[in-house]
């Protein structure tokens, strides 16, 4: 699709286009730093930030940002690979806003850090939630069993 | 700030709809700062799905959206059926779209009934519940269940229609829609007291709307002309007739008026689909554990609160690698921050009970 030209143009090289039919678009950037630039280039055609969905592969960690457009129902997902070493990527927040929830959601539920998010509490767990439980790592363990609440300040 | 109260409204609280939690910083009767909280509900449902085997996950998917629970057992089916591409035959296509259609028109009451009596109108609420109980009454006639039907399975559904079913729903219909009609009219949209409390509160503009990522019955109310059953057909909407309700002005108002067409709208639906029944297998026969090998599979479906999607990976065992459940009420809680801001604390109520949150949903 022209979507899927004009990227490649616009980060040369490190770009891998793993499905281009009509409607879904999947592609995978080698660069987690090239993410911003991609989101900007992308807003002018899909203005419609779906969903983000981590998924863990351990060590490695897949996100992927799935944008769909207001005219029609096309998709558009970018597929961006974290290592635990390094865990923490650029955050489009201040391109889309609705990303901003979505991001803090990935915080919470995998502790993925959003360098430049204005705001990255946890949003469904409470703040002293031990761990994060859609890792797969994430042990059922005594702390967890035994957590009664925040401790309350009146 | 100066001179301002803080005002926590919820998370038990008889006018917020579930659990949700309202942090208002009020300077007399205005609201200066509104900050929501969620997550009171949250009951960890993609979590369990890593844990259970693809056809066990049905009554999890029940109680996410427990007001329109057939919808998201349809969404759920037909994420597992397109990873492993399962094909469905056409009496089980068009049994799960008048059985979604029957399921939005029974959240659209749900939602007029709440939001009624959110602006102390006792009698919409127990109206509004009273043409929901005609349809209640078919669904348990049908499933066996009434909240949490568990109805659809993997390949199809548990049980065909009962006999002489179809003309007890057309039945039921008329009556809904005479009601919607003429009664809701008289007592909504004809109210004096009604229209004062809701034309021009809480405005939601287009560009708000593609802020936020809102989709469904509030972005339509915003003049935004999108609805996957058209714009992108799946069971067996490319086969029916129906039009697409657009408001324009974006207040409450228009929300409400959006939902309550869509109900005549689903009428419309589920008449063509009767009339159009075809005979035959209602559901392939499907092994209970299935193994679906290692893909990533993406689907959306208009839910009566907007575009619920499905992100599901797969690895080539018997249970989900991981599923990500899209709400859509998670992105229009997100605008409420903004947009009850500069309001009345009494208006307040009126606009979040005009988004319809289903906290199940928006938790999850």
């Amino acid at each position: 699709m022209v979507e899927v030209d004009k990227l490649k143009k616009a980060v040369k090289g490190e770009l891998e286009v793993l499905a281009d039919e009509k409607g879904l678009s999947i592609v995978r950037i080698k660069n987690k730093k090239l993410l911003t630039k991609l989101a900007w280039q992308l807003k002018e055609a899909f203005d419609l930030l779906y969903c983000i969905s981590v998924v863990d592969y351990s060590p490695d960690f897949e996100l992927n940002y799935i944008f769909s457009n207001y005219s029609n129902s096309d998709l558009f997902i970018i597929k961006v690979n974290i290592t635990e070493k390094d865990f923490a990527v650029d955050s489009i927040a201040g391109i889309f806003n609705s990303a901003n929830w979505e991001e803090r959601e990935a915080y919470d539920l995998f502790g993925i850090k959003f360098n430049g998010h204005p705001d990255l509490r946890r949003i469904l767990l409470p703040e002293d939630w031990p761990g994060h439980p859609l890792r797969k790592d994430f042990k059922v363990d005594d702390e967890v069993r035994n957590w009664t609440g925040l401790d309350l300040k009146f | 700030m100066e001179n301002s109260i803080r005002l926590n409204i919820g998370p038990v609280h008889p006018a917020m709809h579930g659990v949700l939690k309202l942090i208002l910083d009020v300077k007399g009767d205005t609201i200066i700062k509104a900050q929501t909280e969620i997550g009171f509900l949250h009951r960890a449902s993609e979590k369990i799905a890593e844990l259970r085997y693809f056809a066990n996950y049905y009554p999890i998917m029940d109680k996410l959206d427990y007001v329109s629970a057939l919808n998201m057992e349809i969404l759920y089916a037909s994420a597992v059926e397109k990873a492993a591409n399962i094909e469905i035959p056409p009496r089980a296509v068009y049994i799960r779209t008048i059985m979604a259609e029957m399921q939005r028109i029974m959240s659209h009451l749900v939602f007029i009934g709440s939001f009624g009596e959110d602006l102390g109108n006792m009698t919409g609420f127990i109206w509004a519940l009273r043409e929901r109980e005609l349809l209640m009454t078919l669904v348990e006639k049908i499933s066996g269940g009434r909240l949490a039907p568990m109805y659809i399975c993997n390949g199809g559904m548990f049980y065909d229609f009962p006999q002489g079913i179809e003309d007890d729903i057309l039945k039921a219909l008329s009556i809904i829609e005479n009601k919607v009609n003429h009664e809701y009219h008289a007592m909504f949209t004809k109210n004096q007291i009604f229209l004062s409390r809701t034309k021009g509160v809480g405005i939601i503009t287009k560009d708000m709307i593609k802020k936020y990522g809102i989709t469904g019955p509030i972005a339509r109310a915003s003049g935004i002309n999108r609805d996957l059953r058209k714009v992108s057909p799946y069971l067996a909407y490319d086969k029916v007739d129906f039009e697409i309700p657009v408001e324009s002005d974006g207040d409450t108002y228009s929300r409400f008026l959006v939902r309550t067409l869509e109900i005549l709208e689903s009428i419309k639906i589920i008449r063509q689909c009767i009339k159009d029944l075809p005979a035959g297998p209602y559901k392939t026969a499907v092994p209970w554990i299935i193994r679906i090998p290692k893909k990533d599979t993406f689907i959306k479906q208009e839910s009566p609160r907007g575009e619920m999607g499905i992100f599901l990976v797969t690895d080539g065992s018997d249970k989900p690698y991981r599923l990500k459940l899209r709400s859509p009420t998670f992105f229009a809680i997100h605008a409420l921050e903004e947009l009850l801001v500069n309001i009345k604390v009494a208006d307040a109520f009126v606009i979040v009970a005009s988004v319809d949150p289903v906290m199940g949903e928006v938790d999850r």
